[in-house]
């Protein structure tokens, strides 16, 4: 070997002495210590594992440890949460921790790789690393005993009934309910305005009859002319007055109708003649422009008179008798 | 120009004397049908009013006999045209036929060109012929070939269905039904009726011949004087109210049957009405028309002409339920 060569080998030394330098002085003025482990080295396919990041930094000032960077997914293992880097100790010794949840669903003895943490010099940018150590899980699949039955598959089992679930309906409920309690006691105790309620007399179906036939008779119709309106009214007076004291449906039937019907009433039926003469004479001055004369005018007036008169009801009639002759129905 | 009271007590006498022929018509059939009064009124009330009538009956109810008899009574010419699935319009209104010896295409009349008409079981032919028919029944004119004839007069058509056969039959749409002025249903004869049917049929030789006893030309003129019968204000109020309460059921406090009735009255339902109304009074002998004429004549005219929900069918309530229900909540004038 030449002399050349054994003075190049010795500038090549101290030049890759002086590139490790800073390395190994971080070295010796700090220690880092990375570790990973599990909480347990075996479990059931699709169980979860605790992976356990840690990294102890003896004289850590100036320094910044890099977490390493674990996949999703990795060597038959799925990521399912991961906590933050956790940072604990002294001025001294600073340990920093990260947590991951792992599972898997292939059975088998799978490793677990290990993972670099970077160790970073603040000044001077110089860069060390730090691997942990290969770890192992068994991932065991579910013991099956073949020689038992299959079981069904298990139905979907519902969620337990929880309050805070469901808090925010049970809020705009009792919003609802409080505002309605409130509406109603505002309205409530808002002062009202009187509502004068026109007063309606009680007034029987007879005397009602009695007191239209003599207004129809003081607004002489037929004596101006108008003679079918006269007996429109006429005939609607005792239809209404059927209708409402024995119950017969009168200004919904034709005259020959209301001559049927009223057979059952007896004290009606004994006015059938008369009632058939007044309907007709009617029917004639509604239906065919008949233009009776004023005693015929004049009788059905009468006759219908008669007709509830003869048809007051008995407790009516009663009372009536004991003023009997006191009151007359005016003539015209 | 309105009319005066006067004017109707002369209308009145005149109808008193023309009317006549009803009784004397009634006498004449009553020699042959036994019962049907009903059916025999209906068809004078169409005669006398131009319009149709539909028939709904189960057959050998003497529809035949009383259109026939009716025909013979009156000195008219009377048709019969059995329906049937292949029968051609032609055969209804007639057809142009080739001539040999005068080398030309000639008219030949259908059995339509009569003045009375019963179409048996009209539902069994198809719809073309039956527009063929009806259209001849609306415009009372055929037209064949270029030349378009005028039908006799007066001119009625009974027509006939059975209710009790449906298969393979055509049911008349709503449209076509509600040509016809009525429709009456048919009930079976009392007991002592038909003992006297089969006391004059057993003795054919007892059979008593229908002799003529009015012309058509009478027919006609009764038909003006039936237009002529006086119809108060009050009375044309009150079809309406019965009409349009078939169609607003709930305007009439009848709010139940509004979910019943699919379709109400047409127009032509309160004309129908209207003209029946006054063929009624007429052969009541009255010159006028009152509410007894709208209820009497108001099934017939209105039964077809009121269209049910499946609602209402599921519920086996009829159009004559219905038009009870509304003729027992409209007031009478």
């Amino acid at each position: 070997m030449s002399k050349q060569i054994i003075v190049k080998s010795i500038f090549l030394f101290a030049l890759l002495g002086y590139v490790l330098s800073p390395i190994s002085s971080l070295a010796q003025q700090s220690s880092v210590r990375v570790v990973a482990s599990t909480d347990s080295g075996s479990i059931r396919i699709g169980e979860q594992v605790k992976l356990r990041l840690s990294a102890t930094v003896e004289q850590p000032g100036g320094l910044t440890v890099v977490f390493p960077q674990v996949p999703d997914s990795f060597s038959h293992f799925e990521v399912v949460s991961r906590s933050k880097p956790d940072t604990a100790g002294d001025n001294n010794t600073k340990i920093f921790s990260q947590t991951i949840i792992l599972t898997s669903f292939d059975s088998g003895h799978w490793d677990i790789p290990a993972f670099r943490f970077d160790v970073v010099q603040n000044a001077g940018g110089g860069t060390d690393s730090a691997f942990t150590s290969t770890l192992w899980v068994d991932v065991n699949t579910v013991s099956v005993d073949t020689t038992k039955a299959f079981k069904p598959i298990k139905s979907v089992r519902s969620v337990g009934w929880n309050f805070w679930d469901y808090w925010l309906y049970f809020a705009i409920g009792i919003s609802v309910v409080i505002i309605g309690i409130g509406l109603w006691v505002y309205f409530r105790s808002k002062p009202k305005k009187e509502v004068v309620k026109p007063v309606v007399p009680l007034i029987a179906p007879y005397d009602a009859a009695l007191q239209l036939l003599q207004q129809l008779r003081g607004e002489k119709l037929w004596q101006q002319g108008d003679v079918k309106q006269y007996y429109t009214r006429l005939t609607d007076i005792l239809r209404a007055y059927f209708e409402q004291q024995f119950n017969i449906p009168a200004l919904e039937q034709t005259s020959e109708e209301l001559l049927q019907h009223i057979k059952p009433v007896t004290i009606l039926n004994q006015q059938r003649d008369k009632l058939r003469s007044l309907l007709t004479v009617a029917d004639l001055a509604k239906f065919a422009k008949l233009h009776p004369t004023p005693d015929e005018h004049e009788a059905a007036m009468q006759q219908a008179i008669e007709i509830v008169e003869w048809t007051k009801p008995a407790v009516e009639k009663a009372a009536g008798s004991v003023e009997a002759g006191k009151e007359e129905i005016k003539q015209p | 120009m309105e009319n005066t009271s006067s004017d109707i007590r002369q209308l009145n006498e005149k109808i008193h004397q023309a009317s006549a022929f009803v009784d004397l018509l009634n006498l004449e059939l009553s020699k042959v049908i036994v019962g049907q009064r009903y059916m025999v009124d209906r068809l004078l009330i169409g005669l006398l009013a131009q319009g149709h009538v539909l028939l709904e009956g189960v057959p050998g109810l003497a529809k035949t006999l009383s259109i026939k008899s009716l025909s013979s009574a009156i000195d008219g010419k009377f048709s019969r045209i059995q329906f049937t699935p292949d029968l051609l319009p032609a055969d209804v209104v007639g057809t142009m036929i080739y001539n040999q010896q005068k080398n030309e295409f000639v008219v030949r009349r259908g059995p339509i060109f009569a003045n009375f008409i019963l179409a048996d079981e009209i539902n069994r032919a198809p719809a073309k012929v039956q527009s063929a028919l009806l259209e001849a029944m609306q415009e009372r004119q055929i037209t064949i070939g270029d030349t378009t004839f005028k039908l006799d007069d007066p001119f009625l058509v009974l027509a006939t269905q059975n209710p009790i056969e449906q298969e393979g039959t055509y049911t008349l749409p709503e449209a076509q039904v509600d040509r016809f002025m009525l429709k009456v249903v048919i009930g079976y004869p009392t007991k002592e009726e038909e003992l006297h049917i089969i006391r004059q049929n057993l003795n054919p030789q007892k059979m008593e011949k229908i002799n003529p006893v009015i012309k058509p030309a009478d027919i006609l003129e009764a038909r003006k004087l039936v237009r002529e019968v006086y119809m108060d204000e009050k009375i044309e109020r009150y079809i309406l109210d019965i009409v349009f309460a078939t169609r607003n059921p709930e305007d009439y406090k009848l709010q139940k049957l509004k979910p019943l009735i699919s379709y109400g009255g047409s127009p032509r339902a309160s004309i129908s009405l209207a003209l029946a109304a006054k063929a009624h009074a007429f052969m009541k002998r009255r010159g006028y028309v009152i509410p007894e004429d709208i209820r009497s004549i108001c099934f017939d005219v209105m039964r077809h002409r009121v269209g049910l929900t499946y609602e209402a069918e599921a519920e086996n309530i009829t159009s004559e339920n219905i038009l009870s229900e509304i003729l027992n909540a409209v007031e009478v004038p």
